[in-house]
């Protein structure tokens, strides 16, 4: 089924301006550039440092140091792109970083790996001894090298628990927790470093800057991810303000609090939510904003996942609620073009919904495309129409499984068809991990620049 | 999967190239001549070591080339690891032994290389009776400052 709705006035959003002055924003190029140029400048220690390279023995050892420096900076890296950065959250955005991260840890893991494996041949070339008396040597001579070991296996660990094969077995919670074991694991490779490593036992600066970068970084996993969260917490003291059922397992939670406005949330944004309710407050979960943020209450939609579906509805105003945010890039400031196509995917609606609301557009420049595969999940659907009337904008409901509507409704002809300007679009999308790609591959066959698309997924 | 394979590529490419690069730069295996020779006579037999650094003999029964062994301490050879130094031994101009008064065991690294390395020098320099001996692969330094401090201990033994 599809419902196509034409406004028939010209006006543009009613949402709150944003803020006077516009938060920080990095780009992405530009931390992908400061990213490449630090890793340049650890392989330049080593280069620095090294004087000739002689023999099979050199050759491993000093692959394994190299590999060891790269891995001491990737781990650094990876905490720094999920210290919930401001700057990083609003210009690259959560599902994005999380991206990058899950894709350089599983670098860095090899890396660790590959480390640990040549400098114990290497060695042992070199020494003319076995690989196992080596690594005994190692163990017992070397300053800190168990420690490290330990560390070595405790980040290994959380990678294979990482794998997509075992996060489909494991509950999220025990996955995101078992995360928590990288910092102790950090710690404990740490030392190892300055007291085995040849860059930094010949060169007290190389320790400096080392540790420098180590101890920012736990400075801005220290602050952001939980001295800030308590102060907002104070500040806000946000509290459960009603629960209304939007679908099948779908409700919305409205939420007051005080000085909301100073946490600059956009449409478009998340928060990590932590109801401080019986069955809910160990677990915290990335919910959107599913309406344009009010100085005084902010409003979520949340598909319920996992074990407390049912906790959610049965969640009784007056709850406490603690929220860390905003997180997400999905806002009016990723916006190239004059025309916008916001495109959802089932649950995906509740960021573009608020966007939907808000995002400034003329009559007749904004679209939503909302695809849902059965009509009973549809939610919003009286507030969608009255706002695609009120301001002038294009709404397409399409429900329905694929092989009942007999051809892909998101496949480039059909969007095509329908929006024939499509390539001079930005494209907003948020939707399930499998249809945001599809989506993407089909807008990049219709020409749209991949700038112009911004979308964001709603995997943890 | 491109991904996983351009990333291994790509890593083992830098990886090669680095190290094929400081494989072929030459680089000096001890420093230069000013900084060879700090005093240190540490082992030298019965108190010979001087305080110019230069080795220190003693010939017992006479003259170089009677039957009486002789002792003489070569120049330490600083390395970029530490300085190495041999104290060698010569009766009737042939090297009998060889002793290693000082060497790189600042690291457990080091300390393993050369507890392997300094064993292979020293059977290779009493079977060539001199210091014309290969360096001992992943040793490079240590040996290159052993043949240098053993080359000049040979000088003043007169071999």
């Amino acid at each position: 089924m599809t419902t196509s709705t034409q406004g028939r006035q010209a006006q543009s959003g009613r949402a709150p301006g944003p803020p006077p002055a516009s938060p920080a924003r990095a780009r992405p190029e530009a931390v992908l550039a400061l990213i490449a140029a630090g890793g340049i400048a650890t392989l330049g220690l080593w280069w620095h440092d090294t004087p000739a390279v002689h023999g099979l023995g050199d050759w491993l050892t000093n692959a394994g140091r190299l590999t060891g420096l790269a891995a001491g900076y990737g781990v650094v890296v990876l905490v720094a792109l999920m210290a919930r950065l401001p700057p990083l959250e609003r210009g690259i955005g959560a599902d994005r970083l999380a991206r990058w991260h899950a894709m350089g840890g599983r670098y860095t893991v090899s890396l660790v790996a590959a480390h640990a494996l040549l400098i114990t041949w290497g060695y042992a070339v070199t020494a003319h001894t076995s690989v196992v008396s080596q690594t005994k040597t190692l163990l017992m001579s070397y300053p800190d090298v168990i420690a490290a070991t330990l560390g070595g296996v405790m980040l290994v660990g959380v990678g294979i628990s990482s794998a997509r094969a075992a996060r489909r077995r494991l509950r999220y919670e025990t996955w995101y927790y078992l995360h928590f074991y990288t910092y102790l694991a950090v710690a404990l490779a740490f030392s190892h470093q300055f007291a085995d490593g040849a860059e930094f036992m010949r060169s007290p600066g190389a320790r400096v800057v080392w540790g420098g970068l180590y101890a920012a970084v736990a400075a801005a996993i220290l602050w952001y991810r939980f001295i800030t969260p308590a102060r907002q917490a104070a500040r806000h003291r946000m509290r459960v303000l009603s629960v209304q059922p939007e679908g099948p397992g779908i409700v919305s939670i409205v939420v007051t609090g005080r000085h909301l406005g100073e946490l600059r949330a956009e449409p478009g944004q998340f928060f990590r939510w932590r109801f401080l309710g019986r069955d809910l407050w160990w677990t915290s979960l990335p919910y959107s904003l599913s309406a344009p943020p009010r100085p005084d209450r902010l409003r979520i939609t949340a598909k319920a996942l996992g074990d407390h579906s049912r906790a959610l509805a049965e969640l009784r105003p007056g709850t406490r609620v603690l929220a860390e945010g905003p997180y997400g890039a999905l806002t009016p400031a990723a916006r190239r073009q004059r025309k916008v196509l916001l495109i959802a995917g089932g649950v995906g609606i509740t960021p573009l919904r608020a966007l939907f609301q808000a995002i400034p557009a003329a009559a007749g420049d904004l679209g939503l495309i909302y695809r849902v595969s059965r009509d009973s999940d549809v939610v919003f659907r009286r507030e969608l129409e009255h706002l695609a009337r009120e301001r002038g904008a294009k709404l397409w409901i399409i429900t329905g499984r694929r092989t009942d509507l007999g051809e892909d409704p998101l496949a480039p002809g059909a969007l095509l068809a329908n929006i024939p300007d499509l390539a001079r679009h930005d494209v907003y999308l948020c939707g399930p991990p499998g249809m945001t790609a599809a989506v993407t591959r089909a807008l990049r066959a219709a020409r749209v620049p991949r700038r112009q698309i911004h979308h964001e997924s709603f995997e943890f | 999967m491109r991904r996983v394979i351009l990333a291994i590529v790509s890593t083992v490419a830098v990886l090669v190239i680095l190290l094929s690069i400081k494989t072929h730069s030459a680089v000096p295996l001890t420093t230069p001549p000013a900084a060879v020779g700090t005093p240190s006579g540490v082992a030298g037999g019965s108190g010979q070591g001087s305080g110019t650094g230069s080795g220190s003999s003693t010939a017992p029964g006479g003259s170089a080339g009677t039957t009486s062994a002789q002792t003489v301490t070569g120049t330490a050879a600083e390395t970029m690891y530490g300085p190495v130094q041999v104290q060698i031994t010569v009766k009737s101009r042939k090297l009998t032994a060889v002793n290693v008064i000082q060497y790189p065991d600042g690291t457990p690294r080091d300390a393993q290389i050369n507890a392997y390395a300094i064993p292979q020098l020293t059977q290779e320099a009493l079977a060539a009776n001199s210091a014309k001996i290969d360096a001992i692969s992943g040793a490079t330094y240590t040996s290159g400052g052993y043949i240098t401090s053993l080359q000049s201990a040979l000088d003043k033994a007169g071999i």
